[in-house]
């Protein structure tokens, strides 16, 4: 494995070229007809192929210098990224270079650059932590004759999921005594209209409202709602992975939690994450930059540092403040998360669920006889039913139950519930 | 389309096989036994060197996750086919074509100049390189095809077909060149 930084020296051990293969075939090949059948033609025809191969003996270096540069370390799904190469010590001949892609990245052509840089071109096609490839250096000397062929493994990329498109959020009716963007019910210092009152003592003289003063006779003053930032944290279920790679539910639970993420900071809320997988791991809320980095890369990376979730009995309270709004990215298939959201809700935590459940179990494919494939639909219809009552006891205590299917943007799934604001009990 | 930008340079390399094939196999009365079945192999080695050139073996590696297993025993299947070295078997199966045929001195030059013609263009095709990168070696092609002109006109006298020993050391001399050309890496 290369990584980006000083030139590197790797040992070259060159071989025959196709070419010079195909050649030494056809001057072999042709003088031993031309002894057999004693035909002089064939001998000659042998002859440029002998004279073309009598070159291949010049001077070739047994080592040459490999250098990456630093591409980008991080990019988002269908993102084009590129490696950045350069080969020293081989001034006399050729060299090629050929990016050999990892799963789920697909190489473009390599163009050499007019400054000594190869650049390939690559695009990340699924989240995560992902090898870009391994690249295949080829080297031609003057004649074509030889060829050396390097290997180079190449560094990994990290890359994030697409965020969901979300436009308009969901907000709380309570929300928190920090300032932000979300107009509150308390009047305040925003700039959203509230209503008009009587001029007391000490009120701003440029919030008076000259028309209602007019008609009623006594001065009137304009008040406006109190903006305030919202606690909003992302509970991201990746505990069951299910459906076809690149759109199974886990895909679609980070590209939602990633737009959820990146929608409500872009808002100057406090967003915090909840990681539901092999192991338990949490963000505490917290708003800026630095957190969309460190979110971005909890959903895109599984580090492996949290703590097992056998050992934890429920979720954490440091990264649940009270009064947040919790979104809750699931295709709800594990009861024990089930089992959380009621608890959050007995908590009185305002609580939406985004189900992303998109596929089946895949029982009866394969089967022949009439009575097993009744039996498979009768356990397909079970299976339903069960899942539609695990949604239902969601509703029924207050938790909102959204579907999405990955396609178009959140804003139409959560449409519902962004045109007025949800309760929290807390 | 980059299917087609591959198969523009190929085209060269499509026609200097089936010529090639084609210029061995005429007339194809006069052949001895055997050349049917010589001609067959011939183009099938030539089919596959064109099909090996055309398919890309980086390009399956990144979509192939969906495939399914018969799609993946397909892929190695080929990528077996692919390490044959196709060419040199069509440059073995010609010759052999040419050498059941009877002697015929300008015909087997203008075969030979084919496929060198052949060799070097899939050469290019294979390295998706221009015919410049060739130029050094147009003097040493030039004088080989000088010797293979004059090699017409030693097979054209009469006393030809005696010299076989004098032949014999030549062609030995010639192949012991050729493997010690190649050999030492």
């Amino acid at each position: 494995m290369l990584t980006a930084g000083p030139q590197r020296t790797v040992q070259v051990r060159w071989r025959l070229s196709g070419l010079a293969r195909s050649l030494v075939t056809l001057a072999l090949a042709a003088l031993a007809i031309a002894v057999i059948t004693r035909r002089t033609e064939f001998a000659g025809l042998a002859a440029p192929a002998l004279l073309v191969l009598i070159p291949r003996q010049s001077s070739r270096p047994d080592a040459v210098g490999v250098r990456l540069a630093e591409g980008a370390s991080r990019l988002t799904e269908g993102e084009q990224g590129t490696v950045l190469a350069r080969i020293a010590g081989h001034d006399q001949g050729t060299t090629r270079l050929r990016l050999h892609p990892a799963a789920w990245i697909l190489a473009g052509p390599a163009a050499p650059g007019a400054d000594g840089w190869h650049r390939l071109p690559f695009r990340a096609e699924r989240w995560g932590l992902r090898p870009i490839g391994t690249l295949e250096v080829i080297l031609n000397d003057r004649w074509r004759l030889a060829e050396a062929r390097l290997l180079v493994g190449l560094p990994q990329v990290t890359c994030l999921p697409q965020p969901a498109r979300l436009d308009s959020l969901v907000v709380l009716g309570k929300l928190s005594a920090r300032l932000g963007e979300h107009a509150a019910r308390s009047p305040g210092e925003g700039i959203e209209f509230a209503g008009i009152r009587e001029f007391v003592p000490g009120d701003r003289q440029r919030r008076i409202n000259w028309p209602a003063t007019t008609r009623r006779g006594t001065i009137q003053l304009n008040t406006f709602a109190a903006e305030r930032a919202q606690v909003t944290v992302i509970l991201l279920d990746l505990r069951f992975d299910v459906g076809p790679p690149g759109l199974s539910t886990a895909d679609l639970a980070v590209r939602a939690a990633a737009g959820l993420a990146a929608a409500y900071l872009a808002a100057r809320d406090r967003v915090g994450l909840i990681s539901f997988g092999r192991q338990l791991r949490w963000i505490s809320p917290a708003g800026g930059r630095r957190q969309a980095d460190r979110i971005m890369n909890m959903i895109a990376i599984d580090s492996g540092d949290g703590e097992p979730l056998a050992a934890v009995s429920r979720l954490p309270q440091a990264a649940l403040p009270p009064g947040a709004l919790i979104i809750v990215v699931s295709p709800l298939l594990s009861l024990r998360l089930v089992e959380s959201l009621r608890e959050l809700r007995e908590r009185g935590f305002a609580t939406i669920v985004i189900d992303v459940l998109c596929a089946e179990p895949d029982v009866g494919s394969g089967l022949i006889r009439s009575r097993d494939r009744a039996a498979a639909r009768l356990a397909r219809r079970l299976w339903r039913m069960e899942q539609d009552a695990i949604r239902f006891s969601l509703r029924e205590l207050g938790i909102p139950v959204v579907w999405w299917d990955g396609r178009s943007g959140l804003d139409e799934t959560l449409a519902p519930y962004t045109r007025r604001v949800l309760v929290n009990r807390a | 389309m980059r299917a087609y930008a591959r198969a523009r340079p190929a085209f060269a390399v499509i026609a200097l096989v089936a010529g090639t094939v084609l210029w061995a196999a005429l007339p194809a009365s006069g052949a001895g036994p055997g050349s049917r079945a010589v001609l067959i192999v011939a183009s099938l080695c030539g089919a596959l060197t064109v099909a090996r050139l055309l398919t890309d073996p980086a390009a399956s590696g990144a979509g192939g996750l969906r495939a399914g297993p018969g799609a993946g025993f397909g892929r190695r299947l080929w990528t077996s086919v692919r390490a044959i070295p196709w060419a040199e078997g069509t440059t073995v199966a010609v010759l052999g074509l040419e050498a059941l045929h009877p002697s015929r001195p300008w015909h087997t030059v203008v075969l030979g100049v084919a496929m060198i013609g052949f060799l070097l263009a899939l050469h290019l095709a294979e390295t998706d390189a221009g015919p410049a990168v060739l130029r050094p070696q147009l003097p040493l092609l030039a004088a080989g095809l000088g010797l293979a002109v004059l090699s017409v006109g030693a097979a054209a006298l009469p006393a030809a077909g005696q010299g076989s020993g004098w032949l014999a050391a030549i062609a030995a001399v010639a192949a012991l060149l050729v493997a010690g050309l190649a050999l030492p890496v």
